[in-house]
């Protein structure tokens, strides 16, 4: 059976395909902005609940780095969008 | 450790709000700019840093049941690929300068090479970070009850790849 680690490093390699994936076709910038920002959004996240194994601990830890990661995210995205 | 993990995600996340802004106002400049950059050597060394992560997250599951040699072994490995991204980097940033790109050349390239070398030492130090990590838990310094020491040095390690993990679509994939 796969180690969980294993798993989620495996996931977050597949999302960089995915990203660089898209990067390389004739998509448009908006096309590709939310579903690259998601795929980033979930590896982030994934490296912020179980690489870092922040998940389960006291906040406010887990919440204010989620928080920082969703906030850069967010603008990231609204610069973009309204470029 | 934690605070000090916390202020430098807030300093990168300001440089990356930053660049975001920067490029409302000079769109064109950075799509084209950004055109320019070798997507493939920034997706090497995405897979590098997130490998390396991962071989320090198999080095405290080791700790975790009392192997300290297995546990330098994988933060070896995790020290491996993050010297391959310090190498693959630096083979960038050349390039970049035998093709005359400078911090000076526009605004895209002052962030590009401003927020690249930044993250670039940030890297350096969690090399040694890690370094000294190993060499007390090749030297037995760890056991499965106390080691606190690697999961610290691997929470830093972890937050140079949060950074990445941003860094990367943010200059190399978006435009």
């Amino acid at each position: 059976m796969m180690n969980t680690a294993t798993f989620q490093w495996l996931t977050l390699l597949a999302m960089t395909a995915v990203a660089v994936g898209l990067s390389q076709t004739a998509l448009g910038s908006n096309a590709i902005l939310l579903p690259v920002l998601l795929t980033t959004l979930i590896k982030g996240r994934i490296v912020i609940d179980r690489v870092m194994a922040l998940q389960g601990v006291i906040a406010p830890w887990r919440w204010v780095v989620l928080g920082w990661l969703v906030v850069v995210l967010g603008l990231i995205g609204y610069t973009f969008h309204a470029a | 450790m934690w605070f000090f993990i916390l202020a430098e995600l807030l300093v990168f996340g300001v440089f990356f709000l930053a660049y975001a802004f920067a490029r409302m106002r000079n769109v064109e400049l950075f799509n084209a700019s950004q055109l320019e950059l070798d997507k493939i050597s920034g997706a090497i060394n995405t897979v590098l840093l997130i490998s390396s992560s991962y071989f320090v997250v198999r080095a405290v599951e080791r700790i975790r049941q009392g192997y300290s040699r297995a546990c330098a072994h994988w933060l070896l490995a995790a020290m491996v690929l993050g010297g391959a991204f310090l190498v693959n980097k630096m083979a960038e940033f050349i390039a970049k300068m035998g093709d005359g790109i400078t911090m000076s050349t526009n605004t895209f390239y002052m962030f590009y090479l401003g927020l690249g070398f930044f993250h670039f030492m940030h890297v350096v130090l969690g090399m040694v970070i890690l370094g000294a990590v190993t060499l007390k838990a090749w030297k037995g310094g760890y056991s499965a009850s106390n080691h606190v020491g690697v999961e610290t040095g691997g929470a830093y390690w972890h937050m140079v790849d949060l950074v990445w993990i941003i860094l990367f679509p943010l200059i190399y994939v978006l435009h």
